[in-house]
């Protein structure tokens, strides 16, 4: 049995290596060699996995814990570095090592020939640091501490390419805009502190402190400052997964590397949001008011980004929306307490958009570095395998039935259909009754149309990319090739992961195992929440609609994209007029809200503020000039005069003393 | 009753000749009335009781620092500015200061029930060196005192010697070389 | 009538009071020095006064202190007298008031 210390170690050894690596050859010109340093990068991950993969054959049903060291030990708070490997850790462990080792294996084959290759991997085994901190610890605080190390390798690897002014930017705003969250994560553990004592952060506490409120009926009690703790919470994870109103970060973060888009934005980063709500589901369960905000968030979130994704044109930004959109569903599912759900998307999801990011990335390096989609066409032909595994997820993302989103989305929108217990209350208006009108289908119809939008961006995609003729340039026909064996063998393995993972929960026909395996960590908070009477509807049902909804989609793209004339790309790929209205709608609102009032704050402090300083401060001297001035004035040039004057000074202070009885 | 006289006189003594000093155009003039001042003031101190500080007052005050005071006067020809006006502006704002002062603390002493002892014991020579150097009847605090005394007058004429000695080199002395 | 302790303590006072006199309305620099050695003499009369009105073992605290004064005053005129020298050396006169470099 090895210890759970080793597991986040790797990564971290791995940094450190590769990090003095980099920094000891930072003078030479042309860098360190390729082959160690990718072999290197690959083994720390690799050996990760296989720790996990170890643990995980022979996980006890309750989980195993281990605590390292005390971190922080004062008498009002103490704070112990341990880890958990239970049901929830294992699954998000067993796809963040595994998905990072393919895709540190791709990066050696896409970072070829960049200078920065061995800093590249440090990164990037930072990251999985951090990530891994995040899933396995035990306490609030430490996966806070994996939180901002995510948060800090995503700025760090989005403005990888730092000598583009732009590619700061982008990374700028991704970290500030989770800093933003970060506050409200911080301040919700806060809010646990205050209710429950520092020992509070730790999981299995919190989780005996439920179970405690609920026996005790005292559940009324602490519902209203749960609820500020869960808002806090939420707000942290909209920072951290991309939803209203602090997603505009992650379009732009599609600035770096495509391998970090996959890693990152797609797979592993942006989930730990959705792994949080999860975690912390048993309070979740008990607030019902916070649970419907984040129905209503990520429902918004997932029409809003699907709709974006259909007017973009850089093939990786429709992928971000895309993300954002997926991203939504899942906090639909755990908005409605199906936390299980929403883990089995996040493992889906993983797949088939880490499989599409590293097929966009295979497709720009096969096309040298073009991004605009209206560019492409026809590379069905020149780069098949890219192809096959790019159309291979598209048809996960989309549901179709038998790969594996289908298996995950459809189970959440079964589960919004038939667990959202959201309602317009009902109320008197002019003497009539309007009774209470249930609001769980209209948040399924959302989620189905959204369904229809994804498909139809989706299809859109494939269609611009692959099929059709070439728009690019003559020369660039030339050089397009497929990608290297070793940026195809990630790719074709996670494509396989489109395709099969699904299998691990295909509700229909009868596999749970998935399901099973969480139902340790969140079957108390679900069932809690449970509604309470069941409808019996078909499970058939939605399966159908889904896929009714995805073949919706894929006709409409077809209907529209196919023979479209597809007008020259001119300028940058941004989207123009009102499809830049809405895809920049969160980017102004943010301007109004919090660029400009800072702004304005600023200036006050820089010219107002400044003024009242610089007055006081002169007022201050100019006070103690005029004393000064008036007691030098009592110098005189007889020294004769002085010594009168002292006398003078004595007769008063004789009197003084005289008067008051020396009492003085 | 005799006590009483003696001082009587005495003190009109001390106080003419302190203000024979105040009124004084030379200051010679003003040295020799401290002189008598002094000397009166001596006699005081064996009227009350302490005969040996009498004699000391005379040999020291008197006698040393006096003498010192006047052979500065006669070097330095003292009497240089005598033409400057004795009382001035200031003398018209500080003459009536001093008198406020005494005046309020005469008052405050006045009402104090101050009274002689009777035992008081007479400062003779052999007390006074008693209490000075027996330092096991009465510590160490006068001895030391005593010692650290001789240590500044000692101190105090090497710098009088180095403040006021001329220069090898200097003008001064180059003007006295010259007029040989 | 008696001697009383009261009137050598007045007679200080009044010597003293002409000393202060003396040592800040002279312009002469010798007068200033006399003025504060006839100042210096007051104070011991006072203590060698209040001596008397102690009993036997305080009492003669009064009558060694006036011997350290005495000792001090000597120490004092003589350094006194030869920053005269001095300063009568740089500016040629025994003016009090010619000897200030103040300003204002």
């Amino acid at each position: 049995m090895i210890s759970l210390g080793l597991i986040p170690l790797f990564p971290l050894l791995g940094c450190l290596i590769l990090g003095a690596i980099a920094v000891i050859s930072s003078g030479s010109k042309k860098g360190p060699a390729e082959g160690f340093v990718g072999t290197l990068a690959v083994l720390f991950p690799a050996l990760s996995f296989g720790g996990v993969a170890l643990l995980a054959l022979n996980m006890p049903e309750g989980g195993v814990r281990e605590t390292l060291c005390t971190w922080i030990d004062l008498p009002m708070f103490r704070a112990e570095i341990g880890f958990l490997f239970d049901g929830l850790s294992r699954i998000m462990l067993l796809f963040v090592t595994g998905i990072g080792t393919l895709i540190t294996l791709y990066s050696i084959g896409y970072m070829h020939g960049d200078r920065g290759f061995a800093r590249f991997f440090a990164y990037i085994n930072l990251f999985l640091f951090s990530m891994i901190v995040l899933v396995l610890s035990d306490n609030l605080l430490l996966t806070f501490l994996g939180w901002e190390g995510v948060g800090l390798c995503s700025y760090l690897l989005i403005g990888f390419w730092n000598k583009d002014l732009s590619n700061c930017k982008a990374a700028n705003k991704a970290f500030i805009v989770n800093r933003v969250g970060d506050i409200g994560f911080l301040l919700g553990m806060l809010c646990l502190v205050t209710i429950g004592g520092a020992a509070i952060l730790n999981y299995d506490v919190l989780s005996n402190f439920i179970s405690m409120v609920i026996n005790g009926n005292h559940v009324e009690l602490v519902v209203p400052a749960l609820s500020v703790a869960g808002i806090l919470f939420f707000i942290g994870c909209t920072g951290k997964s991309a939803q209203i109103p602090l997603l505009t970060w992650l379009p732009d973060a599609m600035a770096g590397p495509t391998p970090v888009s996959a890693l990152i934005h797609a797979a592993t980063m942006v989930t730990s949001g959705v792994y949080l709500l999860a975690r912390l589901g048993s309070m979740f369960a008990l607030l019902p008011n916070v649970l419907d905000i984040i129905v209503i968030v990520g429902m918004l979130t997932a029409f809003w980004a699907a709709v974006a994704g259909l007017f973009q044109n850089d093939i990786k930004k429709v992928l971000a929306y895309s993300t954002i959109s997926q991203l939504g569903y899942m906090f639909m599912a755990s908005g409605v307490c199906a936390f299980d759900a929403s883990i089995f998307h996040v493992f889906t999801h993983a797949f088939f958009k880490a499989a599409l990011f590293l097929g966009a990335g295979a497709v720009i390096h096969a096309l040298a570095g073009e991004q605009d989609m209206r560019k492409m066409g026809g590379l069905l032909k020149k780069t098949p395998v890219t192809a096959c595994v790019m159309i291979f997820a598209f048809l996960a993302i989309v549901g179709f039935p038998g790969f594996a989103g289908f298996w995950s989305k459809d189970l959440i929108l079964e589960r919004l259909f038939m667990n959202c217990s959201m309602v317009i209350p009902g109320f008197t208006l002019f003497g009539a009754e309007i009774p209470t009108i249930p609001l769980n289908g209209v948040v399924y119809a959302i989620g189905l149309a959204t369904a229809v939008i994804t498909a139809v961006y989706m299809g859109r995609l494939i269609i611009l990319t692959f099929f059709g003729s070439y728009r690019g340039s003559k020369e660039s026909e030339e050089h397009i090739h497929e990608a290297p064996a070793v940026m195809l063998i990630p790719m074709v393995i996670l494509a396989f992961g489109a395709v099969f993972a699904g299998y691990l929960w295909a509700d229909s026909i009868g596999i749970k195992f998935f399901a099973e395996t969480l139902a340790p960590v969140v079957g108390a908070a679900q069932a809690y929440n449970a509604p309470a009477v069941t409808a019996h509807l078909n499970p058939v049902i939605f399966a159908a609609l889904g896929t009714i909804a995805a073949l919706l989609g894929m006709f409409i793209a077809y209907k529209v994209y196919a023979n479209a004339r597809i007008p020259a790309a001119k300028g940058s790929s941004a989207p123009e007029g009102g499809k830049a209205t809405w895809t920049f709608l969160f980017d102004t609102l943010h301007k109004y809200v919090g660029i400009i009032p800072v702004n304005v704050l600023a200036w006050i402090c820089d010219v107002v503020v400044d003024k009242i300083l610089a007055a006081a401060q002169w007022t201050v001297g100019a006070i103690a000039t005029i004393l000064g001035d008036g007691a030098a004035s009592f110098q005189v040039r007889k020294v004769r005069l002085q010594i009168a004057l002292s006398i003078l000074g004595l007769v008063a202070l004789v009197a003084i003393v005289l008067l008051t009885g020396g009492s003085f | 009753m005799l006590a009483l006289i003696y001082f009587i006189v005495l003190a009109i003594i001390a106080v003419g000749s302190a203000v024979c000093v105040l009124l004084s155009r030379h200051p010679l003039y003003g040295a020799l009335s401290l002189v008598l001042s002094m000397v009166s003031l001596a006699g005081i101190y064996g009227l009350l009781g302490s005969p040996f500080l009498g004699v000391v007052q005379i040999m020291v005050y008197a006698g040393a620092i006096m003498m010192l005071l006047t052979f500065v006067i006669m070097v330095l020809n003292g009497a240089r500015d005598s033409h400057t006006p004795m009382f001035d502006k200031v003398s018209l704002f500080v003459i009536p200061a001093v008198l406020v002062l005494a005046g309020l603390v005469g008052f405050a002493l006045v009402r104090s029930p101050i009274a002689f002892d009777a035992a008081t014991i007479r400062g003779s020579v052999a007390i006074t060196s008693k209490t000075l150097f027996d330092v096991a009847q009465t510590g160490p605090g006068y001895f030391v005192l005593f010692e650290v005394l001789g240590v500044l007058l000692l101190s105090a004429m090497g710098a009088a010697v180095l403040l006021a000695k001329k220069r090898l080199g200097s003008v001064d002395s180059e003007k006295t070389e010259d007029n040989h | 009538m008696e001697l009383q302790a009261i009137y050598v303590q007045i007679l200080a006072l009044v010597i003293f009071a002409i000393g202060l006199i003396v040592a800040v309305s002279r312009r002469n620099v010798f007068f200033v020095l006399m003025g504060v050695e006839l100042a210096l003499n007051a104070v011991n009369l006072s203590f060698v006064g209040f001596a008397k009105t102690l009993p036997n073992d305080m009492s003669i605290v009064g009558q060694v202190v006036p011997l350290f004064s005495i000792a001090v005053a000597a120490a004092e005129a003589c350094v006194g007298l030869a920053m005269v020298i001095l300063i009568f050396r740089n500016r040629e006169s025994v003016d009090a008031d010619t000897y200030s470099n103040m300003k204002g």
